[in-house]
């Protein structure tokens, strides 16, 4: 009732409007760095002359949030376009639960297209919902260890294995660089009160052999291995103080990255987005980065969080078939090389990192395949995110040093319970 | 019905659609949708006030409720006296006094964002200006939002930054109402400059005081821009005010619970925009 009421409304400003007739087009709407959707927008030229499917690129903005938004409002109102879009893993879960994706099986099928190129544990662990592929990777991101080859060599330490090879090194050298640099700090990571706390707690939790989804699916935070861990990240800041005081207020991706570029870090948790940049010209630390996979404890093992976007089909689509045709070129081999070689993102094509070219230009991308055989994902819950905000305020609140890691993940369990109890079907 | 009163009726009519249209119907769509569970990857179900309870037995929102009317009462004091000062230093004649007035207003001008931005570089730990004089002369850092207090005071002081201009320029409007003739009289009367200000100039001026403390109060209780730019709601969750927490349940997908949230936050405004409004007894300062 309220409904075509409100349609009613609507319509009657549409017609006095005078709305003029348009050629109906596919929409893909497309975020990140403007030097991103620009190369989207070159690629999708590519398409058009290829394919005569006329492309309207929706240009989203960098925050992921507010990508995201700009997505669940058109689809909760069963609007048609956008057509297909890219998401964070992180959502996935929430948008198939919604009913919001078009299961791709039937078009895999049709066109026999060989998903066994892409990360099969990728697509095991996100892109399959209820049995149906509701989405495909497009490029993987995971968690890595940057560090400065030169600092580790001039003092004579090896690449750190474990926490403990990191925290000693990082003292040591951050005590003789201060000589110089009043403000070095020796472990720079993403802290502030945002979704990739989360990541960075998971992979700290996964390498001390804890985790949050309990075997039985269901998830679970309060335990001695997360207890450890997270005492460990509180430690880092307060403790050791090898990590900046403003780590759980400020540190985001960006303010790592810079802090670390700026020549004032030893060691760095990043995305692998960093290495481009670190190494681009005019960078301070141009040439003396080198990568690995994140340190683990004695009784963990090397994890790294999965980060990355999916590409998607509406469900509520009008243009479905020619939607399927541009899944299918952006996951061919001459665009996922063409993403790697240009904007450096990883693909989610195997074969692309055996690529005589790509090998050439990106030597580190060796490393990156090997981390992302150690992925740890993120719950794939539809409520993912509620768990989320929840882990941030908490896991923040204990690094902060407002409360004890042990308070903070029982509290914090006890508020997935509630979370569980509310939204699970 | 007499004519007269057609008539009126009939020029009220244009102001009455756009109310009803724009104002009202999103405040009873958002109520509406409030009674049920309506959650995108749940089935949709009618709950009548079920979503509300819920809301009584949500400890984080009061605590972001207690947040919100905590940093409105504290941002609008700040603002009012600092704004009441500017607006009687700008009502007296100097040389420059236009270009005084214009620049007063910058603040304002620029759109939050922007302005929420700056501050965040000011507060900034490693190159933050703050810290950059602070390093200056004593040799400390302090790492303004890193402590629950250090956060609520930089959200004040950012908020009040931008928006005591506006408070200025309204009362200024007032200040110019004032007839010159009642401070002579008062002079006379030997009023000193205090009992000129608060015998004379703040009853005229009352309305006026009365106007720009709703429009700020209301603004502080929705804050949302300075807080999502700032500290994220940060430190562990200390400065989420109730936009920002109706916000996230949108982010899930929790349509129904978000617009309980800004139902509730609807009913706040509304009363405290209506005992402002008795306690200014419009009525009597037209007569």
């Amino acid at each position: 009732m309220m409904k075509r009421f409100f349609l009613l409304v609507l319509i009657s400003f549409v017609f006095s409007s005078g709305c003029s007739k348009k050629e109906s087009l596919l929409t893909f709407a497309v975020g990140g760095a403007p030097n991103e959707v620009d190369y989207w927008e070159k690629l999708i030229g590519e398409f058009e002359n290829r394919t005569h499917i006329r492309v309207k690129l929706l240009r989203q903005p960098t925050d992921t949030d507010i990508r995201r938004q700009s997505l669940v409002t058109p689809l909760n109102a069963k609007e048609k376009d956008p057509d297909l879009f890219l998401m964070d893993v992180a959502w996935i879960a929430q948008f198939a639960a919604s009913g919001w994706l078009l299961p791709m099986d039937p078009y895999v099928k049709k066109d026999s297209f060989d998903t066994t190129q892409l990360f099969g544990s990728v697509v095991h662990q996100v892109d399959i919902y209820k049995g149906e592929i509701i989405s495909m990777p497009v490029y993987i991101d995971c968690g890595l260890l940057y560090f400065r080859r030169d600092l580790l060599k001039k003092y004579g330490y090896s690449t750190p294995k474990t926490w403990d090879d990191l925290l000693q090194c990082a003292e040591k050298i951050q005590g003789k660089e201060r000589k110089n640099n009043s403000g070095f700090f020796g472990f720079v990571w993403q802290g502030a009160q945002y979704e990739g706390l989360v990541c960075n707690f998971i992979e700290f939790i996964a390498s001390n052999g804890g985790n949050i989804v309990s075997k039985a699916g269901s998830i679970t935070v309060y335990s001695k291995e997360n207890i450890q861990a997270l005492q460990f990240m509180r430690n880092l800041i307060h403790k050791y103080q090898i990590s900046p005081p403003n780590t759980f207020t400020e540190m985001r991706e960006e303010e790592v990255r810079t802090f670390f570029e700026n020549g004032n870090a030893l060691f760095e948790r990043n995305w692998p987005y960093a290495w481009k940049l670190h190494n681009s010209q005019g960078s301070p630390v141009r040439g003396k980065v080198g990568i690995t996979l994140l340190p683990k404890f004695d009784n963990g093992r090397h994890a790294a969080s999965l980060g990355g976007w999916h590409i998607g089909i509406s469900r509520y689509s009008d243009k479905k078939d020619e939607a399927w045709e541009l899944v299918k070129f952006i996951l061919s081999y001459e665009t996922q090389k063409k993403l790697c070689l240009n904007l450096s993102w990883n693909p989610a094509r195997i074969d692309i990192y055996d690529d005589p070219e790509v090998k050439e230009k990106m030597p580190h991308m060796e490393v990156l395949k090997k981390a992302f055989e150690s992925t740890v994902a993120r719950p794939n819950s539809p409520y993912y995110t509620q768990v989320s905000e929840l882990l941030q305020r908490y896991v923040n609140a204990a690094i902060s040093g407002k409360i004890e890691p042990n308070e903070a993940l029982k509290e914090a369990q006890r508020g997935i319970e509630k979370i569980v109890e509310r939204y699970h079907e | 019905m007499n004519r007269e009163i057609r008539e009126a009726f009939f020029f009220i009519l244009p102001l009455g659609i756009f109310v009803l249209l724009l104002m009202l119907l999103p405040v009873i769509g958002s109520f509406w949708i409030s009674l049920w569970q309506d959650v995108s990857f749940l089935p949709r179900k009618f709950t009548g006030l079920g979503n509300y309870f819920r809301l009584f037995k949500d400890f984080q929102f009061w605590q972001s409720a207690g947040f919100t009317l905590i940093f409105s009462f504290a941002s609008v004091t700040l603002e009012m006296v600092a704004g009441t000062i500017i607006a009687l230093v700008l009502n007296e004649s100097f040389r420059f006094r236009g270009i005084m007035r214009g620049t007063a207003l910058l603040p304002w001008a620029i759109p939050s964002v922007i302005g929420a931005r700056i501050w965040q570089l000011i507060y900034r730990y490693d190159y933050g200006l703050a810290n950059y004089v602070l390093r200056g002369t004593s040799g400390l850092s302090v790492n303004w939002l890193g402590s629950s207090g250090g956060a609520f005071l930089s959200l004040v002081l950012a908020d009040s930054w931008r928006t005591t201009p506006f408070v200025a320029i309204i009362l200024l409007a007032g200040l110019q109402s004032v007839p010159q003739g009642l401070y002579e009289q008062a002079k006379i009367d030997g009023a000193n400059l205090f009992q000129r200000f608060f015998k004379v100039t703040l009853p005229v001026i009352k309305p006026v005081v009365i106007v720009a403390l709703i429009f700020r109060t209301i603004d502080a209780l929705r804050v949302f821009d300075i807080i999502y730019v700032i500290t994220g709601g940060g430190p562990g969750g200390f400065t989420t005010s109730v936009s920002l927490y109706s916000y996230k349940y949108f982010l899930l997908g929790d349509f129904g619970y978000g617009s309980t949230v800004s139902i509730f936050l609807f009913i706040i405004a509304f009363t405290v925009a209506f005992l402002y409004i008795r306690a200014g007894r419009f009525r009597e300062a037209a007569l």
